[in-house]
């Protein structure tokens, strides 16, 4: 089967060519690691995409999930997909090789997932249990990690997290499940989740809930907040698996997509006897919490970017194949032949965006990634700190961003497919309906933008952000001697000088007690610095790329100014039609999509409040 | 039980080929383990875990690109390789240049059986294992699909296909046994396998070190691609004795085939 999900090229110029991933082995810690290495797992986890995950999708979309007697039965596709996942260890990439994981880069694992999470429904079961082992590898103590992580590294056993609740989803901190202390040092959990990805499921033999609840007596609001280990059965002395918790799934939501990802209610303590095990501190739950969410933010910007690229790799293959009408210019001409749909103007406008934005994203999303690889490596403090801090600002990017511009990059395609696009019988309406969650959960796209104004672009009173801007001007100085690219570094740079400009704006507006501009405009604005980011990546891209384009037309004797010479390179050489293909990419976006930021500053600038200004009473008549 | 698997690297079975000369363009080719000799090593790992003893030994021909192959077989768990790693050679080897170059480095190691995929998926001669064998002067089994080693190991009981059926027969061993489709599902390499794949020995030959100096007895004179598919065409007719008519009538004159 042809693979439809991850253009191979681009995830190896990403990696390689662009952010030189290889050069973390020179660090002792990924020492044991090569770059033939990371090729050997790319090729590994393609195969296990295109044979095994991919073929998951659509049939796991039409079965569901089904609740019976209250245990969950996952789609009967996703059992073999998961003990091959799981076996060869897919699902615990990044943890130490001392605990039983491989130990990898975090981008190898964001790099091989590329290939995975287009398929969310399945890959949020062993996702979840990877989540969770997680949590207990960082915060558990010596016997928690002995009891559990074995069992959930393997895959035998799986993991959930419970935060949301009927009150309490964006406001966490209104929880109401409540912990009673008991005399064993162990605690009873008394209370109701909803929306619990992978909360029940007929794969694994057990499933460690971690669960956030208050401790009776703790006080109101995050802060009284605590974390617990809630196991599906409890777990005996010996390692074998005792009595069943007292925890019941109540009910399986009916969703828009994601069919084949249970989303559970589950009830805790109905007969007052659910058993938790307290992780980490009292009350540091949240920060606990705030731990996981920032690699689970990551994890869903990562669907979007999935969902976007295995949609425009579809619409493109459609395209190609598609006749319908004839060429523009034969407009005259009644009996012209008909053509493919990828040579009519429109069709390649759309296909040019998608390839754009998913090339961007991807940018962006491994970028962000190695930026914490190095942090987590160099051992100078300052120096880490800057690429630690550049994750933070880019993370509720990489959130919100990805899965906002992935959800229409997914419906483009469907725009490209036409009316059988919404049928069906064609793939690309269930991936809009799968991808379509991922702006919502993990902190909706709203509290990301919030999260950015609000938190990120000021930390070390916006040392962060600066360095940002420090990286971005770095690529316009690298590149704006070369007469190719002058235009578009001009343009990148002018975007960059906007972005600065406007977190001024924000900052004396707060400061003039105007918070309501930045808060209002923080959506707005995490789209506007997302566009401007993607700029800078296909910028740099663009600037690797064309200087590998020249250098191939020399070797091959091709003046790279003589337009039907360089075509005719480009269509009998794959990597000059690569190298070209990114620095036409590039100047698409450029061109394009970067205008859009100039509307949005403006539209900033003018101080116009009309959501707070329209009374309630005025939405409707 | 000692085992070594003959595996050759091939373009992926999506690779659009194009001709250069009498060869094809490797540029921007997908290499990867020739399907069939997947099976072939799946085999020999299963062999070794119910044994539970033994080397599985990798032997390819090929030039540098070939140790990813190697590599990946290593990865799901084979223990040592052999890598023949001559360009010149390979790239004028014909089967019979092949095999005797697989068999000069098999002769070196101690195995119980050799395994092969029945034909690479290239050029798909599917002379190597039965050339081989009669190298090696020991029996061969072709189109296996399934293969049971007696606890002596002196001895295989054998089912392997052919037109129209099944034919099941014993072979003593050691033995060239080339794999059909149906013998096994190979595994996936796992990620600790890849990173022991890094470690394991992969001694590297020339042919003369081994000291095959036959070229090959076959010289490719031409290569063409096969004839572009014609497209189909949608019989007419009013109802469906009409279009019933048509085709017979289009079977018979046209294509002449009734």
């Amino acid at each position: 089967m042809a693979n439809l999900i991850v253009d191979e090229r681009d995830q190896k110029f990403t990696l390689y060519e662009m952010l030189e991933v290889e050069k973390l082995c020179d660090y002792e810690r990924y020492a044991d690691f090569s770059a033939d290495m990371f090729d050997m797992i790319l090729t590994e986890a393609q195969k296990l995409a295109v044979e095994e995950i991919f073929p998951t999708l659509a049939e796991s979309d039409k079965q569901g999930c089904r609740l019976e007697n209250g245990q969950v039965h996952v789609p009967e596709c996703f059992h073999r997909a998961y003990k091959l996942f799981c076996e060869a260890g897919w699902n615990c990439m990044s943890f130490p090789q001392e605990r039983g994981g491989q130990g990898l880069p975090f981008i190898m694992r964001i790099a091989a997932h590329d290939w995975f999470v287009h398929n969310f429904a399945f890959v949020s079961y062993p996702g979840l249990g990877e989540g969770a082992a997680h949590l207990i590898e960082v915060y558990g103590n010596e016997a928690q990690k002995e009891k559990y992580l074995p069992n959930m590294l393997s895959g035998q056993w799986g993991g959930s997290m419970c935060l949301t609740e009927p009150g309490a989803g964006t406001d966490v901190g209104n929880l109401s499940t409540k912990a009673v202390r008991q005399s064993d040092g162990t605690f009873k959990l008394q209370g109701t989740k909803i929306f619990i990805t992978a909360g029940d499921q007929d794969l694994t033999e057990n499933i460690i809930h971690p669960v956030l609840a208050r401790i009776e007596g703790d006080p109101a609001g995050t802060k009284g907040i605590s974390i617990f280990l809630v196991p599906k059965f409890l777990v005996n002395e010996d390692g074998s698996l005792g009595k069943r918790n007292d925890f019941a799934v109540a009910k399986i939501e009916e969703k828009m997509g994601i069919h084949g990802s249970a989303t559970c209610l589950i009830n805790f303590g109905d007969s007052n006897d659910c058993t938790a095990e307290l992780l980490g501190e009292e009350r540091q739950g949240m920060k606990i919490m705030f731990q996981l969410m920032n690699e689970a933010r990551i994890a869903t910007g990562l669907q979007g970017l999935t969902s976007a690229s295995t949609a425009y790799l579809h619409a493109l293959q459609y395209a190609k194949d598609r006749l319908q009408g004839s060429s523009l210019m034969e407009f005259k001409n009644p009996d012209a032949p008909r053509v493919a749909i990828i040579e009519h103007p429109d069709v390649r406008r759309m296909l040019l965006w998608m390839k754009a934005n998913v090339e961007g994203m991807r940018a962006l999303m491994y970028y962000t990634t190695v930026c914490g690889d190095k942090a987590g490596c160099i051992k100078d403090e300052a120096e880490a700190e800057k690429w630690l801090g550049i994750v933070e600002v880019l993370t509720p990017i990489v959130k919100a961003y990805c899965t906002d511009i992935g959800f229409r990059v997914t419906e483009t395609a469907m725009q490209v497919y036409g009316g059988y696009g919404y049928c069906s019988e064609y793939p690309i309406e269930q991936f809009l309906r799968d991808e379509k969650i991922a702006s919502i959960y993990e902190g909706t796209n709203g509290i990301q933008a919030l999260d950015l104004v609000g938190r990120k672009m000021g930390m070390k009173k916006g040392t962060y952000f600066m360095n940002l801007l420090g990286e971005m001007n770095g690529t316009v100085t690298r590149y704006q001697g070369n007469p190719t690219l002058k235009p578009l570094t001009d343009d990148v740079l002018q975007a960059a000088n906007i972005l600065a400009e406007m977190a001024m704006f924000f900052g004396s507006s707060a400061k003039a007690g105007k918070f309501l501009i930045p808060v209002g405009n923080a959506y707005p604005f995490l789209m506007m610095m997302g566009k401007i980011v993607c700029a800078w990546l296909l910028l740099w891209q663009a600037g690797i790329a064309q200087e590998k384009l020249v250098r191939l037309c020399s070797d091959k004797g091709v003046d790279s100014a003589d337009a039907d010479a360089l075509l005719a390179l480009i269509r009998e050489n794959k990597d000059a039609a690569f190298y070209d293909g990114k620095v036409k990419t590039a100047k698409y976006f450029i061109k394009h999509v970067l205008p859009e930021v100039e509307a949005t500053a403006k539209a900033i600038k003018s101080e116009d409040l009309s959501i707070m200004e329209i009374a309630q009473e005025s939405f409707t008549s | 039980m000692n085992t070594v698997v003959c595996l050759k690297q091939v373009p992926d079975t999506e690779t659009l080929i194009k001709i250069a000369g009498t060869g094809i363009a490797t540029d921007g080719i997908k290499w990867v383990i020739s399907p069939y000799d997947e099976f072939a090593v799946e085999e020999a790992l299963k062999m070794k875990e119910k044994m539970k003893a033994g080397n599985v030994t990798i032997v390819s021909l090929g030039p540098d690109r070939a140790i990813e192959s190697i590599r990946t077989a290593l990865a799901m768990g084979a223990d040592t390789a052999v890598h023949v790693n001559d360009a010149a050679y390979y790239e004028k080897a014909d089967p019979f240049a092949t095999a005797a170059a697989l068999a000069a480095a098999v002769k070196g190691l101690e195995y119980d059986a050799v395994f092969l995929g029945k034909q690479a998926m290239d050029d798909d001669s599917g002379q190597v294992p039965a050339m081989l064998g009669e190298l090696l002067g020991i029996p061969v089994v072709t189109q296996v699909i399934k293969i049971e080693v007696a606890d002596d190991k002196s001895k295989a009981s054998v089912t392997r296909e052919v037109e129209g059926g099944h034919a099941l027969l014993d072979v003593s061993l050691p033995a060239v046994f080339s794999a059909q489709k149906g013998l096994n599902e190979p595994r996936y390499a796992s990620l600790p396998g890849i990173m022991k794949a890094k470690k394991k020995p992969v001694d590297v030959k020339k042919a003369a070190d081994l000291g095959v100096s036959d070229g090959p007895k076959t010289v490719v004179k031409e290569l063409s691609l096969p004839p572009a598919r014609q497209a189909g065409r949608i019989i007419q007719g009013d109802d469906a004795k009409a279009k019933a008519a048509a085709l017979a009538k289009a079977l018979h004159d046209e294509v002449k085939i009734i």
